[in-house]
């Protein structure tokens, strides 16, 4: 493989990484917090993406507004009215459930998940939706040694709002009192507790930053293929549990590693060979570095909290 | 207490039994009409219903067959394998003899045995793999070709007048995608052009872009994609966006009203031929349009002759025994929108074929030079 066409499958690869990261840091925040693994967080993800779609619809008939105020407008109320969700989902499948022991959430995640999967496909029909394209041209396309590369406008978005959404995360969690009260939580919980942290303050903000996150995904995905479907949260789901898992599940730049890394090895894994071999050089990539890295990349070994 | 609710119990199944015997013997004779109403390619189903059900109304309007009016029976599989036999059983328990169905040849194969070991009568206007008409199914009808005459014909287009410098086949790993891109492997190489690449992508996927830019690193001109509609429209989109330069083609499966705008401009497909632009069509045609339905979908027409088929094969024989049905269809000639139909002895329409079309971005199609 030469220059440019690794250089065009590195852009395939990292933006490709960047939905899944984007989605990662809702697993791993989860799990950093209450140690459990919220298997509705890809539904949120899709829930985002109809939210966007609604959204466009409405304002696009009523008004026509320029491209960019539509997919402004889309992305605010896709995450006001998924953070809802991410909220509410906590609040009632999980709190109540937090004293129980640890298969007991994650039984409720589950069904979290079926039920919004389903809940959409009845509201939405389970039919592929269009979302109109909005986003078209590309940032840069050149030639280079008679091998034409490029990055269209709507890939290059995903990259940048990505690593942009990162940066204020990880500032957040660093440099905020909200962002101590989690690495708190994520230490301890029970002491975090006592020493005056409303915990439960806490876990709603984790969930509602994961919403947020993926809400934003999942507008951006649904502006970059243009259909949408109520299944769509669950490959993205488990594509970026995997991300999380790979970098150090409880670990935000281990998400975010995780994500790139998922993304690059898919792409150069069908650059390289058949197209069917991609996951599977991707998951047994999986499991050799859980073999050798039980916690992950950037995850540190577990204490064990009961 | 007990005995009051054991009396109850037997109160209310002696009602159920008389409910059901009444619905057996009430005047109408059932045709299930298995297919997808829910799920990413239920705008096949759409079609489907349509010339289904068209047919039906024009039949019971004129007096139904054999003094009985025609009743529909629509079940949802969406296209899954998964589903397919829980749709088929039902058919069975409910003591339905027909069935014009299913859609989906993946979801068609572990039904169909269901319907071969209880002795349904099965015509089915959509699914094409070569599998079905290969267990020896007594009961197995289809109204439209198979992939053995698909392929074939996508590959001789392929090799005789597209005539790529590198080809390309793709494929999305299921019954009817591989199967037909398979075909058209054959079909090429016995052609003398061996594909440059032979790849399988995944389902539900959504991004395609390395496999794309190693196509473009290739220098691949032409693709063929065995599968659905909504992968198609992301490959097509993002072999756009990355700027490949090849002519995409298809099988009947990717020709829908959702393929439309640039990047689908110029994509060929192989469809049965438009029998809506038939002369002696015309009134069927218009029966269509005032439904505000577009007559040249792909399944309209095949599913109309579907009904057809098996409402004279019934008046026929004369009997409405799955058996007699099926010796009076396999002897027999059938006038239908199709044309004149006779089928083989797997059951197979015998001179079906395929044309060749060029779709456009407003998702209408003409006939290919």
């Amino acid at each position: 493989m030469d220059f440019p066409q690794f250089l065009q499958q590195l852009i395939n690869g990292l933006s490709l990484g960047a939905i899944y990261a984007l989605i990662a840091i809702g697993y791993t925040m989860v799990y950093g917090i209450i140690g459990m693994i919220n298997f509705a967080h890809g539904e949120i993800y899709m829930i985002g993406a109809y939210i966007g779609l609604i959204t466009i619809t409405a304002i696009g008939t009523m008004f026509g507004c320029p491209a960019w105020l539509l997919i402004v407008s889309a992305l605010a109320m896709a995450i006001l009215v998924t953070c809802c969700y991410g909220w509410a989902v906590e609040r009632f499948a999980y709190r109540p459930l937090r004293g129980s022991p640890r298969l007991v959430p994650l039984i409720s995640a589950i069904g979290m998940s079926i039920f919004l999967q389903n809940y959409i496909a009845v509201l939405q029909t389970t039919r592929d939706l269009s979302v109109p394209e909005l986003i078209t041209g590309h940032l840069f396309s050149f030639t280079m040694d008679g091998f034409n590369v490029s990055m269209s406008n709507s890939r290059a978005l995903i990259l940048i709002v990505t690593i942009a959404l990162m940066a204020t995360v990880t500032i957040y969690i660093r440099s905020t009192r909200m962002g101590r009260a989690c690495r708190a939580c994520s230490q301890d919980i029970r002491m975090a507790g006592l020493l005056g942290i409303d915990v439960n303050k806490v876990i709603s903000f984790t969930f509602i930053v994961g919403a947020f996150l993926a809400a934003v995904g999942g507008v951006l995905i649904g502006l970059s293929i243009n259909k949408i479907n109520p299944f769509i949260g669950f490959v993205a789901g488990i594509k970026a549990f995997t991300a999380a898992v790979i970098g150090g599940i409880g670990s935000i730049p281990g998400a975010m590693l995780g994500g790139a890394l998922l993304g690059l090895i898919e792409t150069f894994a069908s650059a390289f060979l058949p197209t069917e071999y991609k996951d599977i050089v991707a998951f047994s990539l999986l499991i050799l570095i859980l073999l050798i890295r039980p916690s992950g990349l950037l995850g540190r070994p577990e204490v064990e909290k009961v | 207490m007990k005995a009051f609710i054991f009396k109850a119990a037997a109160f209310f199944c002696g009602l159920l039994a008389t409910t059901m015997t009444f619905a057996q013997t009430t005047q109408t004779i059932k045709m299930a009409v298995p297919t997808a109403l829910t799920g990413p390619v239920a705008q096949y189903g759409d079609m489907h219903r349509a010339g289904v059900r068209l047919a039906v109304e024009q039949v019971n309007e004129a007096g139904g067959i054999l003094g009985k009016k025609i009743e529909l029976v629509e079940l949802d599989d969406a296209c899954e394998p998964k589903q397919s036999p829980a749709v088929a059983n039902k058919v069975v328990n409910d003591g339905i003899k027909f069935v014009l169905g299913h859609l989906c040849s993946g979801a068609f194969k572990p039904a169909a045995q269901i319907y071969n070991e209880n002795d349904v009568l099965m015509v089915t206007s959509t699914a094409t793999t070569d599998e079905l008409s290969t267990y020896g199914y007594k009961l197995f009808f289809r109204t439209i070709g198979k992939d053995g005459q698909q392929g074939p014909a996508a590959g001789e287009y392929i090799v005789k007048k597209a005539k790529p410098k590198k080809l390309a086949i793709i494929h999305d790993k299921q019954t009817y995608g591989q199967g037909v891109a398979t075909q058209v492997r054959k079909t090429v190489e016995s052609l003398g052009m061996k594909p440059t690449i032979f790849e399988a992508i995944n389902r539900g996927d959504t991004d395609y872009s390395a496999m794309i830019t190693k196509m473009k690193q290739e220098g691949i001109d032409f693709v063929y994609y065995g599968g659905y509609h909504p992968e198609l429209i992301v490959l097509l989109k993002q072999a756009k966006d990355l700027a490949l330069n090849a002519t995409w083609m298809g099988p009947e499966g990717a020709a829908v009203p959702d393929v439309k705008g640039e990047s689908a401009e110029g994509l060929l497909v192989t469809l049965p031929p438009d029998f809506s632009k038939e002369p002696t069509n015309a009134k069927i045609t218009e029966a269509f349009k005032a439904k505000n339905q577009d007559p040249s979908g792909a399944f309209m027409m095949t599913s109309y002759a579907a009904v057809q088929v098996l409402t004279d094969a019934i008046k026929g024989a004369n009997s409405e025994d799955p058996f007699k049905v099926a010796d009076y269809l396999h002897h027999n000639k059938f006038k239908t929108v199709l044309g004149e139909i006779e089928f083989t002895p797997q059951g197979d329409w015998s001179t079906a074929r395929f044309d060749i079309f060029v779709w456009h971005k407003d998702a209408t199609k003409t006939l290919a030079p």
